[in-house]
């Protein structure tokens, strides 16, 4: 089994210090870093993302896989960001709406994302539209995805659209919404680009989406 | 026919003369203040600017006195610990405001004073040299645990550190549950739904433990779920221990409420997401099953108490589980969750399970909807859920803040239109098919 087979296993079964240290020895071994992605990384969430279709997968084995992701990732993220002839599949600016601190949902969508491809900026939970704003300027964001858990917050995904809006920055961005009380037709009534039901269609979403921006 | 014996009948699945109301049993079943204040408003209970007391401040649940419980037709009274979930007594009421405006009055173990961003944050027992342990952001509406994770050193790992909030019961709280129990059972034909604590086992709103001061152990909530796998032995011997001392405390306990309890909730930690389990069915029959089996074997041997759990969001492929554990009530019943059709609920578990919530989708209909469309699912809900008994009408979880109060007095215009068992078969309606 190649090292890039072996670390797509071990991510699927949530392994995280095998993880590191196959992602160190595929370096070693000269393999450039965005080769992991394609290679195991995406593979591997990808599988996890079936198995919690399938219900073979649940949420404690998400976040334990997508913890042995990270780990990788985080050795490979500043290697491919220096690396100039590589460019993210997009840049995502993700948060929790402004007055929600749940982040379980909004993590996990972050995680497959940045498995996927995507360059992550995160910016935590009880995000204001103008941190929204300001973000996207900054990290020249393709996406925008927010996350709410409750009914009274998920109202603050219209008022970051409007934000959007009102900077100049709405056509820019592909807007994506998600959490418990968001539906459908809740993320097309606040003009959101699109409603993910759960972390996988989020990403396949963001796939789609990436492919025509 | 008296409110108790009206809950009695709908546990025994028999029709009474109209379908139970809770409002304000639990922590799971109440209403978020802002709401009450409207709501006792728009019934002329109260003058303007008379504030509510808030009873839960973690989730910032008000009060239900006596004159809303009459006015709105309300079966059932909670009983529980005298300390809040952060830790100190509901005592010393002070007044408070809430972002919304709404006057009310909070404990004086509540912090008001706002941080310097203006959120406020709530102190372990009110005490403000301990770090802070609760955060409602500014112009929002309730706490979130500050998760406060001491590293986490492998070798060290023990179990005790996870029990610290669970240990024997004090003569001073028995002393309270025996005057509380007496108090509405003498004064009110109310049923008393109760929740003593303690036997919920990896409740994800209570592993931060906020009212401890410096919790040990795992305490972080991705930590914990990936804990619930990767350190499983760690996290059986936490419930194994914890089921030791609940039972302990609730023999007690039985020994000076009696059966002056009707039902007793025994579990609140959320088994399901919007679309499935959020756990394994394998993972709760290895984990959680068997202390839930302990509890309820013990509650039915030794009490009348009906057991009680909560679990939220699609719990479908659990339930027959949590039957074969002993439950006898489930709640909240979140129908807008994959799988939790309530015609498809009623009709496969129906005559085993007491359906307690469910009433009303409080995601979407409750505080979107129109008051006619509020109106048309709860008498859909009544019609399907109550037919045969086995139904307490309650909202699917908390009325939360911002609910139009057009909506909320339609929910309860509906109740007691189209609770009545007369009025369900006078207009032709049937059992659930």
């Amino acid at each position: 089994m190649s090292t890039l087979e072996e670390l797509k296993e071990v991510i699927i079964n949530g392994d995280a210090p095998a993880a590191k240290r196959l992602t160190e020895k595929g370096l070693s071994e000269g393999l450039k870093a965005a080769e992991f992605f394609p290679g195991a990384i995406i593979p591997a969430m990808d599988e996890v993302g079936r198995r919690m279709r399938e219900c073979e997968f649940f949420i404690p084995e998400v976040l334990i896989a997508a913890r042995a992701a990270r780990g990788a990732t985080d050795i490979l993220k500043p290697l491919v960001a220096g690396d100039p002839s590589q460019r993210p599949v997009g840049t995502v600016v993700c948060g929790s709406i402004k007055g929600d601190l749940h982040d379980i949902g909004k993590n996990i969508v972050a995680m497959m994302l940045e498995s996927a491809g995507f360059r992550i900026v995160d910016l935590g939970v009880d995000v204001s539209p103008e941190k929204i704003v300001e973000a996207v300027r900054r990290e020249q964001a393709d996406f925008v995805a927010l996350s709410a858990l409750l009914t009274t917050t998920m109202v603050n995904m219209k008022a970051a659209i409007e934000a959007l809006t009102s900077a100049g920055l709405r056509q820019k961005v592909r807007v994506l919404v998600g959490g418990a009380p968001v539906t459908e037709a809740w993320a097309r009534s606040i003009g959101a680009d699109g409603y993910g039901k759960d972390a996988v269609a989020a990403v396949e979403l963001a796939r789609q989406l990436a492919a025509h921006v | 026919m008296t409110s108790r014996e009206r809950v009695n009948r709908a546990l025994q699945h028999k029709e009474a003369d109209r379908v139970p109301l809770d409002l304000g049993g639990s922590s799971v079943t109440g209403m978020q203040v802002d709401t009450v204040y409207h709501l006792r408003q728009a019934l002329g209970l109260d003058e303007p600017g008379t504030p509510v007391k808030v009873l839960e401040p973690y989730q910032m649940l008000g009060e239900i006195k006596a004159d809303l419980m009459q006015r709105l037709g309300v079966d059932v009274v909670g009983l529980g610990k005298p300390t809040t979930m952060f830790g100190f007594k509901n005592e010393g009421w002070k007044p408070w405001t809430t972002f919304e405006g709404t006057p009310v009055l909070v404990p004086v173990g509540f912090n008001t004073e706002p941080d310097t961003n203006g959120d406020i944050l709530m102190y372990p027992e009110g005490d403000r040299s301990a770090p802070p342990s609760g955060r409602m952001p500014v112009g929002g509406f309730y706490f979130d645990a500050i998760v406060r994770q001491p590293p986490i050193d492998e070798s060290r790992l023990n179990v005790g550190d996870n029990l610290e909030e669970f240990g024997p019961i004090s003569d001073d709280v028995l002393d309270y549950l025996r005057s509380e129990a007496s108090r509405p059972y003498l004064d009110t034909d109310k049923a008393i739904l109760a929740n003593f604590g303690g036997t919920a086992f990896g409740d994800i709103a209570l592993v931060p433990a906020v009212q401890l001061k410096h919790p040990k152990g795992i305490r972080e909530i991705e930590e914990w779920y990936i804990s619930t796998k990767t350190r499983r032995d760690y996290v059986y011997r936490v419930f194994e221990r914890q089921c030791e001392i609940g039972l302990r405390n609730l023999e007690k306990i039985h020994g000076v409420v009696c059966d002056k309890v009707t039902a007793v909730f025994v579990t609140g930690t959320d088994f399901g997401t919007q679309n499935g389990p959020f756990i394994s069915p394998q993972a709760y029959h290895d984990l959680y099953q068997p202390f839930h089996r302990e509890v309820n074997g013990w509650i039915h041997r030794n009490t009348s108490w009906k057991s009680f759990i909560h679990s939220c969001g699609s719990v479908r492929a659990l339930i027959p589980d949590f039957i074969d554990a002993g439950f006898d009530i489930l709640n909240p019943v979140q129908c807008s969750a994959a799988g939790m059709a309530p015609g498809e609920l009623k009709k496969e578990f129906g005559d085993r399970l007491t359906f307690w919530g469910g009433g009303i989708d409080t995601q979407r209909t409750l505080p979107f909807g129109s008051p006619d469309e509020v109106r048309a699912e709860v008498r859909e809900r009544l019609r399907i859920f109550g037919a045969g008994g086995g139904y307490v009408f309650n909202t699917t979880h908390n009325v939360q803040a911002r609910v139009p109060v057009e909506n909320v007095l339609a929910m309860y215009e509906a109740v007691r239109e189209f609770g009545q068992y007369q009025s369900m078969s006078s207009s032709g309606w049937q059992a659930a098919s």
